[in-house]
């Protein structure tokens, strides 16, 4: 059996973490869904603030399950919370065609059901033997469904697989309904899809080390959600009306001017020291 | 006929872009210490050596290629979508790919060296303000001329892949291509300097990294003028000679068999390097392999 290093101390629980994130993440999908309601676009943008709660919930399963010696597989982490989140988001998007209310929850119950399954094989058919491990992969599986369906939303201003195979395009003036340029038959899926893979397993690949600390961690997960959220933004302009394509973006910026000047203030807070072009000291006396 | 010589005409163009972007690519990641290299970076500190070198953890260097790559892709397809100028698109693609590099390039600096406190190691803002804009410009040649390529595989070979799905494929064959062929020189030639070549990593010379250059303190800028002479190049070569091959067995072979003359050319072409690498790696071996000969003359020098 592997070891258990804490990675840091202190900090939320991590169930406290999971009800926000899986509770305000549903929340922010379905507020998108007034889009629908009201005949307008300009509420895409929930989609990237549900992905931003998830991948801030998310960081914080990577951490649990790689302080269990699994250093490089921190990368790892984020490609299978993503690879096996995009099969669950995409059939979820499929229940549409019963209720599009059905998307967000069928999209968490699916994506726990495959992420557990999973989890099971990882740890006990390949023997990784680590304790935590079904539960972080089926968490990080609908940490990844979530992220690809909030963004996919917020790139769409819709969650239906109908909405997602149809796009429009113009010949010589005339709009054209054509599949080539929806979110799935041009493959924007595929940039959101590495979007959220290095956004989930960045913070702590980025801050892990002896003097990690859970706030600028958490930190580093919004930042790095906020900036996803700016390039979903700018390619919405292909599906979206202008107002919605600025709204997204003025909040994306706004949001991750913020977050970045936290972390550096919390990187500041945290560094042994904060030098401007200053020679190597070198620890214990000149050599 | 026509047909064929515009074909590899476009192939020859698109290894060209490759050859760019694998030596862009790779003296990007060799100034920012990214992948292979990065682990004895972060290890320094905690063997007592404080350094001033880049270290950029941002995921193996194939996953954030994907990324980079991948997001211009997405970036300049939506701005085609809306009848934008394509080239235009491809720029405003890259542009935005490298804000996001950047970005990510400073909180894996800030975030691993303030996580290294415990070690005394401190954050040099200079560095973080130099280097970053240097791999960024590094990072836009790589993620442009690939974006460029696939555009050019799509438009003028008629690809039926859409863009972002062509360039997450290309940028992560990108990044590995530089991780594999670049990172050698860069990680064992010029990390350890005092070491003789080939003479692999004691545990014992773990960290024991060469921090100080030819004038003054070494930053990574000095990694950055050694890997562009050597590694950049063979990366870029590697790259180059992929997209090459890839397109020229496609446009060649592809009508006979029904498509299966273009797979087993592919066949016979990896055979045929297979084949290559193992007589260079022998004769590498026979040539260069100096534990032989330094048991010898301590045997010569005991005796």
């Amino acid at each position: 059996m592997s070891v258990k290093i804490e990675a840091s101390e202190g900090g939320m629980d991590h169930n406290v973490m999971l009800g926000i994130g899986v509770v305000g993440a549903l929340v922010c999908i379905y507020l998108v869904y007034l889009n629908t309601l009201m005949s307008t676009e300009v509420f895409a943008f929930f989609g990237g603030l549900a992905a931003i709660i998830v991948l801030w919930w998310g960081t914080d399963s990577i951490k649990n399950l790689c302080s269990y010696g699994l250093g490089t597989g921190v990368p790892s982490a984020g490609m299978i919370a993503l690879g096996s989140g995009v099969v669950a988001m995409l059939f979820a998007t499929k229940l549409a065609g019963i209720s599009p209310l059905l998307v967000p929850i069928g999209c968490v119950v699916v994506a726990a059901i495959l992420g557990a399954i999973l989890g099971f094989i990882s740890d006990k058919v390949l023997n990784m033997n680590i304790p935590v491990m079904t539960r972080m992969i089926a968490e990080l599986t609908v940490v990844g469904s979530l992220t690809m369906l909030g963004f996919t939303a917020m790139v769409a201003g819709t969650f239906s697989f109908g909405d997602l195979i149809t796009g429009a395009t113009s010949v010589f003036g005339v709009e054209i309904a054509s599949y080539a340029s929806s979110v799935i038959g041009g493959c924007v899926l595929a940039t959101i899809f590495m979007l959220g893979a290095i956004a989930i397993q960045h913070p702590f690949n980025a801050c892990l080390g002896p003097n990690e600390s859970w706030d600028r961690t958490q930190m580093c997960a919004i930042e790095c959600g906020a900036l996803s959220m700016i390039g979903v933004a700018v390619m919405s302009i292909a599906f979206l009306s202008i107002p919605a394509v600025v709204i997204s973006f003025a909040i994306s910026i706004i949001l991750w001017g913020w977050s970045y000047s936290e972390l550096i203030k919390l990187s500041k807070r945290d560094a042994y020291d904060w030098l401007d072009a200053q020679p190597i000291r070198e620890v214990g006396g000149e050599q | 006929m026509e047909e064929i010589l515009f074909g590899i005409g476009i192939s020859a163009l698109a290894g060209a872009l490759a050859t760019v972007a694998g030596a862009a690519e790779d003296t990007e990641s060799d100034i920012g210490s990214q992948g292979d290299p990065n682990s004895q970076v972060q290890l320094a500190p905690q063997m007592g050596y404080i350094h001033r070198i880049y270290n950029k953890a941002v995921s193996g260097e194939p996953p954030a290629y994907g990324l980079w790559v991948a997001l211009a892709a997405g970036i300049a397809w939506a701005l085609m979508a809306i009848q934008y100028n394509a080239i235009l698109a491809l720029i405003i693609g890259s542009a935005v790919a490298v804000f996001v590099q950047g970005v990510y390039a400073t909180t894996a600096y800030l975030g691993r060296t303030a996580s290294l406190a415990k070690f005394e190691q401190p954050v040099y803002i200079d560095i973080l303000k130099s280097v970053t804009s240097v791999t960024m410009a590094h990072a836009f040649v790589a993620i442009f001329t690939t974006v460029t390529m696939c555009f050019l595989i799509i438009e003028a070979l008629g690809h039926p892949f859409p863009l972002p799905l062509m360039g997450i494929v290309w940028g992560i064959a990108l990044g590995a291509a530089g991780s594999a062929t670049g990172n050698p020189f860069y990680g064992k030639e010029r990390q350890y300097q005092k070491y003789d070549f080939g003479a692999g990593l004691p545990i014992s010379a773990s960290g024991d990294i060469v921090r100080y250059a030819e004038a003054g303190q070494r930053s990574s800028l000095d990694n950055g003028w050694f890997t562009s002479k050597g590694a950049g190049p063979a990366s870029g070569i590697c790259f180059g000679l992929i997209v090459f091959f890839e397109l020229w067995r496609t446009i060649l072979f592809e009508p006979f068999a029904a498509g299966w003359g273009a797979v087993i050319a592919g066949a016979v072409i990896i055979i045929i390097f297979m084949v290559i690498d193992r007589f260079v790696e022998t004769w590498a071996r026979k040539t260069y392999g100096p534990y032989t000969e330094e048991t010898a003359a301590e045997e010569e020098a005991t005796a």
